[in-house]
């Protein structure tokens, strides 16, 4: 049994990994013939994945409404989104546009998913000004170098900003975009790159264990 | 679409807008409607894209024309499934590890060629071309440089942080807050221009062609929040005097 | 006693601050001030003048990655530069890889086609939404109708006017992929930097200042950031749109946050030096 619960799943690791490594470097028929096959299988799983976050929600909120917990009523509302969004698409067969016009389904993203997922992520101006005005503190000289870079970048975006910098600091000779362009192109870049060289030997050390089989987390307990 | 239905839809999307603002003022019902409503609408529009542009093209298709094939990576991904089921949890890893392995084999060269022979080679480079840069160039090149080795010195953890190694590291932070304060800087603006979108859309729904529907459902909210209030404090006031 | 009362301003209801931001922000909505945006950032100008520069002709990749939470900000960057390649007479491809992204893609392809007597299948291609983007840039490296045989609207795409003499990235001049996930560093990993096609992008302020490294370097041609971004484009191809509006929008937001951070710092230091 541990052979199949274990060593093959470890061994499919192993061959796809280090063939699809190689492959990168072997420009041969066969290496490409190979990729070609992975890639429009991968596509495949990965489209499955899907069904993971769908059975999930799915399956906690049948529980929450069998067990009539807390707010179960809500959890009705699932539902009615996904049928909101799956119906017409059934009727329409996934079309959005018709020789009509829009579909019921082009309606039902205009006015349902669109203003629910952006209005969720719209929130977040909220907190970033009461967290600006409760949180932002100056400290010590790193958080003064970060205030300052912030304010800046605040500053200089928009055109009031630009407007008050040129009345302000107009005699450096300096306009607030030529700054800003400095930071992101000169210091901000040398932060940037030391974080992605850090993470890039990381991604490369984790994707080698991968294949190896030394890190299997991802496996699950036995 | 008839008129009617873009009436109806702009009160719905107004409504949807409004209940899930509502929370900045207090946790309420029609917000939680609306956030419950998104998981299920984010769910189902993802749900008909994956079973119209994938499932069905590229493999109920292919199987109804004796293309046996897909059904390997249908079976590897149906497999992933499992694991909500405890018993047979394992047979999963054969979908998970042929995804992982495929994907760490892709990353390797990637990672090593994008993000850290090009970005030493980037570092590097404009410093071999000193001689024809001019001085503000030079000391960019250099400063760049400069800062690229403080921060790697930061993240570097195989060396005690002490003496000349802590000054240099600690000069890696100045350029890390940089970043950090450009990134903050510009979140701020990303944060707000989606709360303009917003905005704009709930400006637009107020016209007299929409029947008002932003300026009713708000002045609706406001009178649930005021009329929850004076009924909730008339049932504390009660059970206190109890 | 002033060290009380100045603390009192911290434990303000934040409420107040939320509903002053929301004062700021929709005024303008309301009554533009006028204030549009002047300056136009080196990258964005880069973009610009790379796509300006090709040939009639041209096959131009996009890779439309956004969904309705990111779609203030990118919405405008995608519509002004199609809307560019569209007057250059480029083809354009489309491609997507986030399923939230196909009602938006429809949307435009609804109205800006229509500005340029563009055609569907002649001028331009929408492909379907795939789920594993790196398997499919990888596969678009040998012969992309491996995955994409058919259009969105299930025509054969081999046969398609636009599609002909187009097999792979060695016969497209150009990749924009307009994003607000990581899937622009994933066309400069497995695609730019590997069969050198040039990439340039579209993405939202938040991550704009992470791919300063790969502007130096030149494995990115150009970069739209936010809204901003999208209005600097909207004036270069001089098509102001949701981008232009915006910007002016968002004058008094900052500058309330800048107040804000200020007045919240200098309290704290008289709080301290009293």
């Amino acid at each position: 049994m541990k052979l199949i619960k274990k060593q093959i799943p470890l061994a499919i690791v192993l061959v796809f990994g280090v063939l699809t490594l190689v492959s990168y470097y072997v420009p041969h028929k066969l290496s490409v013939d190979y990729i070609e096959t992975m890639n429009k299988w991968e596509n495949i799983v990965a489209a499955f994945a899907f069904l993971l976050g769908l059975v999930s929600l799915f399956f906690s909120h049948y529980y929450k409404i069998k067990r009539k917990a807390d707010g179960w009523g809500y959890s009705l509302f699932v539902y009615v989104g996904f049928l909101a969004m799956v119906i017409p698409a059934f009727i329409w067969h996934g079309k959005q546009t018709s020789e009509l016009g829009m579909t019921s389904l082009g309606w039902a993203f205009r006015y349902i998913y669109n203003a629910l997922s952006a209005s969720m992520f719209a929130v977040l101006a909220f907190y970033i000004v009461s967290t600006a005005y409760r949180s932002f503190r100056i400290k010590s000289a790193q958080a003064f170098v970060l205030f300052v870079a912030a304010f800046i970048l605040i500053l200089g975006k928009v055109p009031l900003g630009q407007i008050i910098w040129d009345s302000v600091l107009g005699w450096t000779g300096q306009g607030v975009d030529q700054v800003i362009e400095w930071i992101m192109g000169v210091p901000a870049v040398a932060g940037k790159r030391g974080i992605m060289i850090g993470i890039a030997i990381g991604a490369i050390v984790t994707s080698f264990k991968i294949i190896f089989g030394i890190e299997k987390q991802y496996m699950g307990k036995d | 679409m008839s008129e009617t239905w873009m009436i109806a839809g702009a009160w719905l999307a107004a409504g949807l807008t409004v209940f899930l603002f509502s929370f900045l003022y207090k946790d309420n019902p029609f917000f939680k409607i609306a956030e419950h409503l998104y998981l299920g609408a984010g769910m189902g529009w993802w749900f008909q894209v994956y079973l119209y542009n994938i499932w069905e093209p590229k493999v109920w298709k292919p199987l109804l024309n004796y293309d046996w094939t897909v059904l390997i990576p249908s079976i590897l991904g149906l497999s992933l499934v499992t694991q909500f089921i405890p018993r047979i949890s394992w047979i999963s890893r054969y979908g998970f590890t042929f995804m992982m392995g495929y994907g760490a084999g892709l990353a390797i060269p990637a990672g090593l060629s994008t993000d850290f022979i090009t970005q030493i080679g980037g570092t590097i480079k404009p410093l071999s071309a000193m001689a024809s840069s001019t001085p503000p160039a030079i000391f960019n090149s250099l400063l760049v440089a400069f800062g690229v080795i403080c921060v790697l010195f930061y993240f570097f953890f195989s060396v005690e942080h002490k003496g000349a190694v802590k000054r240099v590291s600690n000069m890696g932070i100045y350029f890390l807050m940089i970043y950090f304060g450009a990134a903050f800087g510009n979140t701020v603006m990303a944060r707000f221009s989606l709360l303009y979108g917003r905005f704009d859309d709930l400006y637009t729904f107020s016209a007299g062609q929409y029947l008002y529907a932003t300026q009713f459902i708000i002045v609706g909210m406001i009178i649930y929040f005021a009329l929850h209030g004076f009924l909730t404090k008339g049932k504390k006031e009660a059970e206190a005097a109890h | 006693m002033l060290k009380e009362k100045l603390e009192k301003f911290f434990k303000i209801d934040r409420r107040c601050i939320f509903l002053v931001l929301a004062v700021v922000l929709f005024a303008p909505i309301m009554k533009p001030l006028g204030l549009p945006n002047k300056t136009i950032a080196r990258d964005t100008r880069n973009a610009y003048e790379f796509m300006d520069k090709l040939p009639a002709g041209s096959f131009v990749l996009f890779s439309l990655d956004y969904d309705p939470s990111t779609r203030p900000e990118l919405h405008p960057q995608a519509i002004a530069m199609i809307r560019h390649a569209f007057k250059k007479n480029l083809r354009v491809g489309v491609v997507t890889f986030i399923a939230g992204s196909t009602g938006l893609i429809e949307q435009i392809f609804q109205t800006v086609p229509g500005e340029y007597n563009k055609v569907n299948g002649a001028d331009y291609v929408i492909f379907p939404y795939m789920a594993n983007p790196v398997a499919v840039m990888t596969q678009m490296a040998s012969d992309l109708y491996g995955i994409y045989d058919k259009d969105q609207d299930g025509k054969d795409a081999k046969t398609l006017p636009v599609m002909q003499g187009i097999k792979n990235y060695k016969n497209m001049s150009l990749i924009i992929c307009i994003t607000g996930t990581a899937m622009l560093d994933y066309w400069v990993a497995y695609v730019g930097d590997k069969f050198t096609v040039p990439v340039a992008g579209g993405v939202t302020a938040i991550s704009q200042p992470g791919y300063g490294p790969y502007l130096q370097t030149g494995q990115l041609k150009g970069l739209i950031g936010g809204m901003k971004g999208a209005a600097e484009y909207e004036s270069l191809i001089q098509a102001p749109g949701k981008g232009t509006s915006g910007i002016d929008s968002l004058n008094l937001g900052h500058v309330l946050v800048l107040l804000l951070i200020l007045t919240a710092n200098i309290i704290l230091l008289i709080i301290k030096y009293l």
